[in-house]
This record gives structure tokens, C-alpha cells and sequence, in this order.
């Protein structure tokens, strides 16, 4: 009894001292808040908010420095630069692949941890770099992943691409062709397009006319409500119609119930895919805001977690970061987060990600990493009403 | 053949947009010689009163292409009136940079009032198409084609047939005679500049039901609209027009039959041939 009570006093008085003496960390955020990928930049932006106020709730106090990158790889560098000459701890960020690899390279250079919350490019923990982490799936995983729900559900034997000629949509894509070539399906068309195209009807006539069972579609925010109506101006009708997360993966997208209905996506994370505190993740979201969160949110808030809390266990020391980072484990919203070297990438957390169906206007969950999910999908697709 | 035709088809019809965004800068280039880099965002402000429209009141993008020509006629004006007017005798370079300049006030004035956020406005017709003999033709695409199509007539006749019309031609031909003639360049510029501001505005609110918003849509359209033009001649309607299909034809059939990354080079390849055999564009006489 009376160690117990000794033992009780002795972590209080830790527990109090290490209070007393948390000076705030100082994290760099880098992040898209103005220019073209803005509305999802806010996604971020938000989820880093609430996650330096539960960082708060834990006693620590979280000195966030915010960069905007306007969505320019250049920018994001001086960012980077300007960061790690102000003594941040880590840095969590940019959103888009450009950016993020850009300063990737920044982060090496100035021995600065940085945590990639949700930029897909492959390359970007494939170039041996130990100060550069990635919480969220890489490209190939967003392929695999709507490749094998569809393998699950059919039997697909030709598949044609249709994605934007940015770094995400080419490293994706590129991922999926690989994967195709693999599970043996023939690839029938293969087009990258330039994005901000006002017609994409053309591409889609020569897509329909290869008659493949799969269209795998790849691009950022409005571009995929575009090329979904083309589609159905164009009766294009394939077995299922994968599209590769991002513009796929909207409010906006989800809203638009007669273009988005049976259409598969893959994303990061979902409130459904049973990872714990995500449902309670969500609903707070939702009333803090006032709009549901993306996974963007999602992961940007994890990572701020775990930037959070292991720059203040390392007091701010940088090289200390990156040794805890090498070795934790995580549990939260995102399931467990470990920062692994495999198949060639360096620091890569081996996420799982959920398959998500648009049904009726509504995302389902319809593959959940791991275990059954509630709503069951619908293959093949039923056509253009 | 199905997909030849169909890439045809929508060639055509989106450059009958593209024409009308080209007609109006080469309006206002033929009366006052001033480039307008703020074209595209002429048009943007075009797609938000469309979307403004639709979103409060619920009217429909094309019926608010009636309330869009007025309401861009006198934004043009006043724009001429109290900016452009002023630089008319000044040096090119100026001009260009008064105009860029405009274009960005414009892009961040509407970044402020409605977000960066990309808007798209669903109307029940926005992904509707017509079959015709195996070939979909979008229908909002067709009735913004023949939408253009009156206008255009209705533009050439006027400038043609009316005395205000053979002003402004008469200004474009040669503005010193035009003026020792008796015709006011200054109101006819100011004139002019609305009616491309007016056209600008309306291809914006045709555009709107099959493209998506947001504030920094003109540059796209600028540069397209310059291509445009100086492909069919600057100061040539006709060739505006042309110019608009061609690009329009062009992109889609590249899209097909190269690649759809490649459409972007093969438009700027066939620009740069064009000015290479007739330097003065197709239609080029600089008279309209």
C-alpha cells in the first residue's frame, strides 16, 4: 500500500514537473491554403486545428507555424527553408505529391523530420530520405486496392486509364498499369489529360470504343464530376468505373447523385472502416465546421498527433524526432501507424485503405481493411438511368 | 467512323464557344488596338452572375444569358470608360499591363466574395444527350452552340447593316479618318469594349453548365482567346470564328488520334504554322 501510494506521488510529481516544464514545440505546417487546391488545403487545415487542441488537452502546447505553399512546388521550398531556420521541431505537411517530394528534398538538406500526411507519389519515400515520413497509402496502394474490390466481385479481363498529367495522377496510374499487367488484364486505352479541359468527350468516344470492363480514372477536385457527366453523355458503360481517390473522393463528388452512383473509390480513411475514435472523430468534425470531414482532415489531424506528441517526448530536439519516429507505433483514427522501410520505401506507414461505393448519393464503406463491412457494393454496374 | 464523327461533333461545338470568346477580343482589338489580357476574367465574372443567378434565384444559365448581355455590356463600358480610355495613346507595353492588372483585381475581388472553392452548377440537362445515329451530342453543348450561333448572326448584322455598326467599323479601319469624319471614336470604343465584354460575359454563362467556377478559370481563356484570334486574323469576326472551330476540332481530334496530352501541342504546333505561311493570321487584313 504504502509503495503504491510513494509510487502514485513519484508519477504525479513527474507528471506535474514534465507539465511545468513543457515550453511549447514549435511544428511547421506547410499546406495549400490559397490557390487552386485551397478547398481541399481547408480540409487540412481544420483537422491540424482540432489536433493542436486535443495535443493541448494531453499538456501540450503546440507552437504551430503555418506555410502557405499556394500549391507551387517553389514555394513550398522556401517554406521548408524558412522553417527550419526558425528551430521547428517537424514539420507536417504539404498536401499535394509536387510539393510534398519538392520539400522532401529541403528536409534532408536541413535534417528537418518531415511527416507527409496525405500525398500519394510514390517517389516521395522511394528515394532513401530518413527524415521524410508518410503516414498516408501510397499511389500503387490506391490501384490495388479498387483492383482486387473489382477482382473480388468479377471477373474484369480489360481496363482502360484515363487520368490528369499531374504527379499524382501519372504515379497512380502508372501503379495501376503495373498492377493490371500483373492480374493479367489488358490495358485498352491508356490517356493522360491535360486538367482544366473544358471537353473530355472525345477521349471518352475512343474509351467506349475499346469496350473495356474497367475505366480507372484519376484526377483532383471538379475534373471527376466532368468526366463522370461526359461519361454519361456518352453512355460510356464498363463493368465498374474506379476512380482513383482525390476529385473522387469530394462532398461534391458524393452530391451529385446521378453521376456518382455506383462509382468505387479508394480513400485514406472513412468514419465507418473501424478504426477507433473515428465515428467520434467525424461527429465532432461535423459540428466544429460544419461540413463532414474528408480524409484529408483525418490524416492531417493523425499526423499532427504524432508530430505533436513526439517532438514534445523529444523536447524539441530534431535528431531525437526522428529516432522516435523510427520506432514508435500510434494508435488512432488512421488504425495503427508504424513507420516501416519495405519494398523499397523508407519510413512509409503501411496503411490499409478502404474501398468506398457511391450509393444513391451516399458514400459506402463497402471494403473495410480487415474486417466486413456493413453495406454490400454493387457490381456490375446497373447503367445510365 | 462513330468515333470520328463523334469527336467532330463535339469539336464543333465547344469551338463554338471558343469563337465567341475570340470575337470579342478581336472586337475590342480592331476598334482600339489594346490586347486585352483581362478576357478570361471577363468571362470568369460572366460564369459567377451565371452561377449567382442560378444559385439565389434559380434561373436557368441560359435564359441568364438575357440578363448577362446587359449586365456585361455595362460592365465593359464603364471598364472602357474609366481604365482603358485613358492608355489609349499610350505604349503597348502599358496597355497590357493595365489590363493584366484589371484581370487580377477582378480574379481576387471574386476570390474574396465567394472562396476559392471550385463551383459547379447541376442543372437537369447538364450530362443529357441526344442520340443521333449512334452519335451523343450533349445537349447542353448544343443549345450553347446555337445560342452562339444567333448571336453571332445577330452581331454581324448589326455591324453590317446599322450606322453604329458601320462606325465602329470605320474606327477599327482607320481611327483618325473615322474621327475627321464626324464618328466619336471615344463613344464608339467605349462601345466596343462593351460588346466584347458583353460576348466575353455570355460565353461564360453558356460555358457554365458543362464547366466547373472558380476565380482563376480566365487565364485559360485568355490565352485560348488569343490564340484564337490571332489564328484567325486580329480584328477578323470571320476569322474569330473560324479560329474557334478549327481550335475547338483540332483539340478534340488530337484527342482521339494522338493523345489527349498531346491536344495542348498539336493546337500550339498548327498556331505556330499558320504564322509561320500567313503571319497575319487566316483572315488577316485587320479590318473587320
Amino acid at each position: 500500500m504504502r509503495n503504491k501510494v510513494l509510487l502514485l506521488l513519484f508519477t504525479l510529481v513527474v507528471a506535474l514537473s514534465s507539465l511545468a516544464l513543457a515550453a511549447p514545440v514549435k511544428i511547421g505546417f506547410i499546406n495549400s491554403i490559397t490557390g487552386p487546391e485551397a478547398p481541399i488545403g481547408e480540409n487540412l487545415t481544420n483537422g491540424v486545428t482540432m489536433a493542436v487542441e486535443d495535443l493541448k488537452k494531453k499538456g501540450i502546447d503546440v507552437q504551430l507555424m503555418k506555410e502557405d505553399d499556394t500549391g507551387k512546388p517553389q514555394i513550398s521550398m522556401s517554406a521548408m527553408e524558412k522553417l527550419a531556420q526558425d528551430g521547428v521541431a517537424g514539420v507536417v505537411g504539404p498536401y499535394t505529391s509536387a510539393c510534398a517530394n519538392a520539400v522532401a528534398q529541403q528536409a534532408m538538406k536541413y535534417k528537418v523530420p518531415q511527416l507527409v500526411p496525405a500525398a500519394a507519389k510514390e517517389d516521395i519515400t522511394r528515394q532513401g530520405f530518413t527524415w521524410v515520413y508518410r503516414l498516408n497509402a501510397p499511389a500503387h496502394n490506391y490501384a490495388q486496392a479498387l483492383m482486387d474490390a473489382a477482382f473480388n466481385l468479377g471477373q474484369p479481363k480489360s481496363i482502360a486509364f484515363i487520368y490528369e498529367s499531374t504527379d499524382f495522377g501519372t504515379s497512380v496510374s502508372a501503379a495501376g498499369k503495373d498492377y493490371a499487367a500483373k492480374k493479367g488484364l489488358k490495358i485498352v486505352a491508356d490517356e493522360a489529360y491535360q486538367k482544366g479541359s473544358p471537353d473530355y468527350r472525345s477521349t471518352l468516344a475512343k474509351i467506349k470504343a475499346q469496350n473495356p470492363d474497367l475505366v480507372f480514372m484519376v484526377s483532383y477536385v471538379a475534373d471527376a464530376i466532368l468526366l463522370m457527366r461526359q461519361s454519361r453523355e456518352m453512355g460510356l458503360a464498363p463493368q465498374a468505373f474506379l476512380g482513383g481517390g482525390a476529385g473522387f473522393d469530394t462532398a461534391q463528388f458524393e452530391s451529385e447523385k446521378d453521376i456518382s452512383n455506383a462509382v468505387f473509390s479508394v480513400t485514406q480513411w472513412t468514419p465507418d472502416m473501424g478504426t477507433p475514435g473515428a465515428p467520434e472523430f467525424y461527429e465532432r468534425y461535423n459540428k466544429q465546421f460544419g461540413k463532414k470531414p474528408t480524409y484529408h482532415a483525418a490524416c492531417a489531424y493523425q499526423a499532427m498527433m504524432i508530430m505533436g506528441e513526439t517532438a514534445a517526448k523529444a523536447g524539441g530536439d530534431r535528431e531525437k524526432v526522428s529516432q522516435i519516429l523510427d520506432t514508435g507505433t500510434w494508435t488512432g483514427i488512421m488504425g495503427e501507424v508504424k513507420f516501416e522501410d519495405y519494398e523499397g520505401f523508407t519510413n512509409q506507414n503501411k496503411h490499409m485503405m478502404p474501398v468506398i461505393q457511391y450509393q444513391n448519393g451516399k458514400a459506402e464503406t463497402v471494403f473495410c481493411p480487415g474486417k466486413v463491412c456493413k453495406v454490400k457494393p454493387i457490381y456490375p454496374f446497373p447503367g445510365w438511368k | 467512323m462513330i468515333v470520328f464523327l463523334q469527336s467532330l461533333m463535339s469539336g464543333v461545338l465547344i469551338g463554338g464557344v471558343y469563337a465567341l470568346i475570340g470575337i470579342g477580343l478581336t472586337i475590342i482589338f480592331g476598334v482600339m488596338r489594346v490586347i486585352n489580357f483581362a478576357h478570361g476574367d471577363i468571362l470568369m465574372i460572366g460564369m459567377y452572375l451565371t452561377y449567382f443567378l442560378f444559385s439565389v434565384f434559380g434561373i436557368d444559365p441560359f435564359l441568364s444569358v438575357a440578363i448577362c448581355i446587359p449586365v456585361m455590356f455595362a460592365f465593359g463600358a464603364l471598364t472602357q470608360k474609366f481604365f482603358i480610355n485613358r492608355m489609349l495613346g499610350a505604349l503597348p507595353q502599358n496597355q497590357i499591363l493595365l489590363t493584366i492588372g484589371l484581370g487580377l483585381i477582378m480574379s481576387n475581388t471574386i476570390m474574396l466574395l465567394f472562396t476559392s472553392d471550385y463551383k459547379i452548377l447541376t442543372t437537369s440537362y447538364s450530362s443529357g444527350s441526344v442520340d443521333l445515329a449512334g452519335i451523343s451530342v450533349s445537349q447542353p453543348l448544343a443549345i450553347s452552340f446555337f445560342i452562339t450561333a444567333a448571336i453571332t448572326a445577330a452581331l454581324y448584322w448589326f455591324l453590317m447593316k446599322t450606322d453604329i455598326g458601320q462606325a465602329i467599323r470605320a474606327t477599327a479601319q482607320d481611327r483618325e479618318a473615322a474621327q475627321l469624319m464626324g464618328i466619336n471614336v471615344r463613344w464608339t470604343s467605349i462601345l466596343a469594349f462593351g460588346i466584347g465584354s458583353a460576348l466575353a460575359g455570355t460565353a461564360g454563362a453558356l460555358i457554365s453548365p458543362t464547366y466547373y467556377i472558380f476565380p482563376q478559370v480566365g487565364s485559360a481563356f485568355t490565352l485560348k482567346a488569343f490564340v484564337i484570334t490571332v489564328l484567325g486574323g486580329m480584328g477578323s469576326i470571320v476569322g474569330a470564328t473560324l479560329g474557334g472551330i478549327i481550335i475547338g476540332v483540332t483539340e478534340s481530334m488530337s484527342a482521339v488520334y494522338i493523345s489527349s496530352g498531346w491536344k495542348e501541342v498539336v493546337v500550339y504546333v498548327l498556331f505556330l504554322l499558320v504564322l509561320l505561311f500567313k503571319p497575319s493570321g487566316l483572315m488577316g487584313t485587320s479590318r473587320m
